[in-house]
């Protein structure tokens, strides 16, 4: 079982490989059936993906989300789902071009850290760990999806404003369109955010987890919320509109970024599920 | 049989000339079906759009059937042939189809990549198919022209960039805000190129155009024209926190717009971005406002240079889609070839000797026991019942090859013997006629080679008609 999962795993990852040269192409060919061919490749690259989590998940008798391995496949396998429902309906172009190298990065690095599934420890058997996991996953494809679609956003305001315009007419998606996905796609993960962190709490309060409060992770997961509750409130009271919501989003993937690759093996006390 | 197409285009024809030989819809069908019922062809289609007029014709006699449609063409032009003559080109065989694949994929257009000429082409082709004047060939010819055209236009990115000042305006517009949903526009001096650039904002679904010049009875001809309202010059600062694209084109010698009103109109509205096309000479728009936060200046110089950026690189898809057209060519030309009497009797005799000999290897052992005298008469029995049973359809076949709708029958035969190939198996000497098949089957079409008396003008080639040089023989 556990090679079958990861035969899947290569497979999708070889798909989701062959999708981001297929955009690049089409960026730079602006040939139409490109962007389709592409589109194609990642959802095959996605079910190879979800049936190699599943299959890691049954192997190892629990949510596939303990140890490198699986925490960033099943992140990557988040912000494909994410990617690919907002490409739908928004059919908004070339998100692809910074998701794709973003999984590609998170698979590899997930391979580098492979390791046979092992037992959970006791104290992270919960019901309410599960939850946390799922619900924290769900919000990191969400704002993985609206920090890509910022940088583009930024890249391409410059790109106009310098009369670079040329090259990107037509091809990127508008601005405005791209403005319209960061809100969404923060609007769609905040709410997650937030309830990833609140299960968190429970947990920590319920087990009694001396200073949880202090821990790194837990504050750094707090200002990355406090980015995304000001962007929302600016987008929605204030009327900010373009580079400013681009920046803030861009901030709140940086300290995401942090999170995951700074706190989670180094940092936190805790949330030794990283390494 | 060949394909030939003869006509005009702005390659070849003056507007004058081309505006003579226009055809409207009932006029074109009109022109094919008397075409049929001269006798010359089998199957017509007639295309008639601003820049080309031509005539599509399948037939035995390429040059009798050219010299139709010329005659044809110059009847309704109200000249004699031999004042068409030097504008027109004609192409007959390969070369008609490729002209034809060119044509639906745009790349004999006037402006490379443009989307209209394939709709065009199929509204041509349905009315010559809705009024009888297709037929097997041009059926399956025209679809396939329409799928190279499609194919092209996916493969290629030969549509997708604007090759025009306004257009190209339009673009950068779009790749601002995404779509003109409520948007308003605001044009500032009335100029060729702004109303221009406004028409095609509408096209793409601006509601909203406020026009303002220095003189109201300018803005108000103007906004009659483009569906807008006229407003007052003096309130320009207020209409442009309303205005989300502004196109300006007045004469003033100094800058109409400043960055301190630009920033100031976009407090009013929040914000939310503007973009400046400036299409006058001197500037109209301070280069400064392109600084501002959320304020895009593009000036005539920019849009010019975005538009030969686009055409060098539509240039580049060209030679793509030549290789397209190159390809599809090549697939249809197969199936051509299929449709001559000579080597689909060829195939059909092959495809049942191989019948013949699959049954009697299929009864080996049962025939072991025979005496070689005896196994000898099997073998001269069965060929002889093939020989018998096919020697009517290969006699009738080749009475109708002489017809002009030979090939109906042609494709009944390959339908009905399920013979896919395209007669190249049995195929002896290279020229598709199998050596041991008497020759009473009429001559084929000489392999013509007409040059007209003097090149056309305007730089137009004028092709040699030559035959593909698989015409049935």
């Amino acid at each position: 079982m556990a090679h079958v999962s990861i035969i899947f795993f290569w497979i999708a990852f070889l798909l989701y490989g062959g999708a981001f040269a297929l955009f690049i192409y089409y960026l730079l060919t602006r040939r139409p059936a490109m962007n389709s061919l592409g589109l194609a490749l990642v959802a095959a690259g996605l079910a190879c993906h979800t049936a190699a989590v599943l299959l890691r998940g049954l192997d190892a008798g629990r949510v596939p989300a303990v140890g490198a391995y699986e925490s960033l496949s099943l992140a990557a396998w988040s912000i494909v789902v994410v990617y690919l429902v907002l490409e739908l309906f928004t059919r908004i172009k070339a998100i692809g071009l910074y998701v794709m190298p973003v999984v590609l990065v998170l698979l590899t690095l997930a391979l580098v850290g492979y390791k046979a599934p092992a037992g959970l420890m006791p104290a992270l058997r919960s019901d309410i760990v599960v939850l946390h996991v799922i619900v924290m996953f769900s919000a990191i494809g969400c704002l993985y999806v609206a920090g890509g679609a910022a940088i583009i956003y930024l890249i391409e305001e410059a790109l106009l404003r310098r009369r670079r315009a040329g090259g990107v007419l037509g091809r990127l998606p508008s601005l405005g369109a791209l403005e319209k996905l960061v809100y969404h796609a923060t609007l769609l993960g905040l709410p997650f955010l937030t309830m990833g962190m609140l299960a968190g709490v429970i947990r920590a309060e319920a087990f009694v987890v001396p200073h949880w409060w202090v821990d790194p992770m837990v504050l750094l997961s707090l200002g990355a919320w406090a980015v995304y509750v000001v962007l929302l409130w600016g987008r929605i009271r204030a009327d900010w509109v373009g580079s400013r919501i681009a920046w803030l989003a861009v901030t709140g993937l940086v300290v995401l970024f942090v999170i995951r690759f700074a706190a989670v093996p180094y940092l936190s006390g805790f949330h030794t599920y990283g390494g | 049989m060949l394909v030939v197409v003869t006509g005009i285009s702005h390659k070849t024809a003056s507007l004058e000339l081309r505006e003579r030989l226009a055809l409207d819809e009932a006029g074109a069908l009109r022109v094919a079906q008397e075409l049929l019922s001269s006798g010359t062809a089998t199957e017509s289609v007639a295309l008639s759009t601003c820049n080309r007029t031509e005539l599509y014709l399948y037939g035995r006699d390429s040059l009798a059937a050219r010299q139709a449609a010329v005659e044809r063409l110059a009847r309704h032009a109200g000249c004699s042939v031999g004042e068409l003559e030097p504008s027109l080109y004609s192409y007959s065989g390969d070369a008609a189809i490729a002209h034809l694949f060119r044509v639906t994929s745009s790349l004999d257009s006037m402006v490379v990549g443009e989307a209209q000429i394939v709709a065009q082409m199929k509204g041509a082709y349905q009315a010559a198919c809705e009024g009888g004047c297709t037929s097997v060939v041009f059926n399956r010819l025209f679809r396939h022209a329409l799928e190279v055209g499609k194919r092209v236009r996916t493969e290629t990115a030969i549509g997708e960039r604007p090759v025009s000042v306004s257009s190209a305006a339009v673009e950068l517009a779009l790749q601002v805000f995404g779509s003109f949903k409520d948007h308003t526009v605001l044009i500032v001096g009335a100029g060729e190129t702004s109303e221009l650039t406004a028409t095609h904002l509408k096209a793409h679904g601006i509601e909203r155009i406020l026009v303002a010049n220095r003189t109201l009875d300018t803005s108000m001809e103007l906004a009659r024209r483009v569906d807008g309202r006229a407003v007052r010059f003096e309130d320009l600062e207020e209409h442009l926190a309303a205005a989300d694209i502004v196109i300006s084109s007045t004469s003033a010698p100094h800058y109409v717009i400043t960055r301190e009103v630009v920033e100031r109109s976009l407090k009013r509205r929040r914000h939310r971005p503007i973009f400046f096309i400036d299409i006058a000479v001197p500037r109209d728009l301070d280069p400064e406002i392109n600084r501002v936060r959320n304020a895009y200046l593009y000036d005539i110089d920019d849009l010019q240079h975005v538009v030969e950026h686009n055409r060098h690189e539509r240039e580049k898809e060209a030679q793509h889609a030549e290789r397209i057209v190159e390809q599809e060519l090549a697939a249809i030309n197969d199936w051509l070839r299929s449709l001559e009497v000579v080597p689909t009797i060829a195939t059909l005799r092959e495809t049942v000797e191989q019948i013949r000999q699959a049954e009697l290897e299929r009864l080996g052992h049962k025939l072991s026991d025979l005496t070689d005298e005896q196994r000898a008469q099997v073998e001269m029995l069965t060929a002889s019942i093939v020989n018998k049973i096919l020697h009517t359809p290969t006699v009738k076949m080749k009475e109708v090859a002489g017809r002009q709708d030979c090939y109906l029958y042609v494709d009944a035969v390959r339908t009905l013997f399920d013979l896919s190939g395209n007669g190249e198996v049995p195929r002896a000497g290279g020229n598709g006629a199998a050596p041991e098949e008497p020759t009473e089957v009429p001559e084929a079409p000489p392999a013509v080679s007409e040059t007209p008396a003097e090149p056309a003008p305007g730089g137009a080639t004028v092709h040699q008609l030559r035959g593909t040089g698989t015409d049935d023989a």
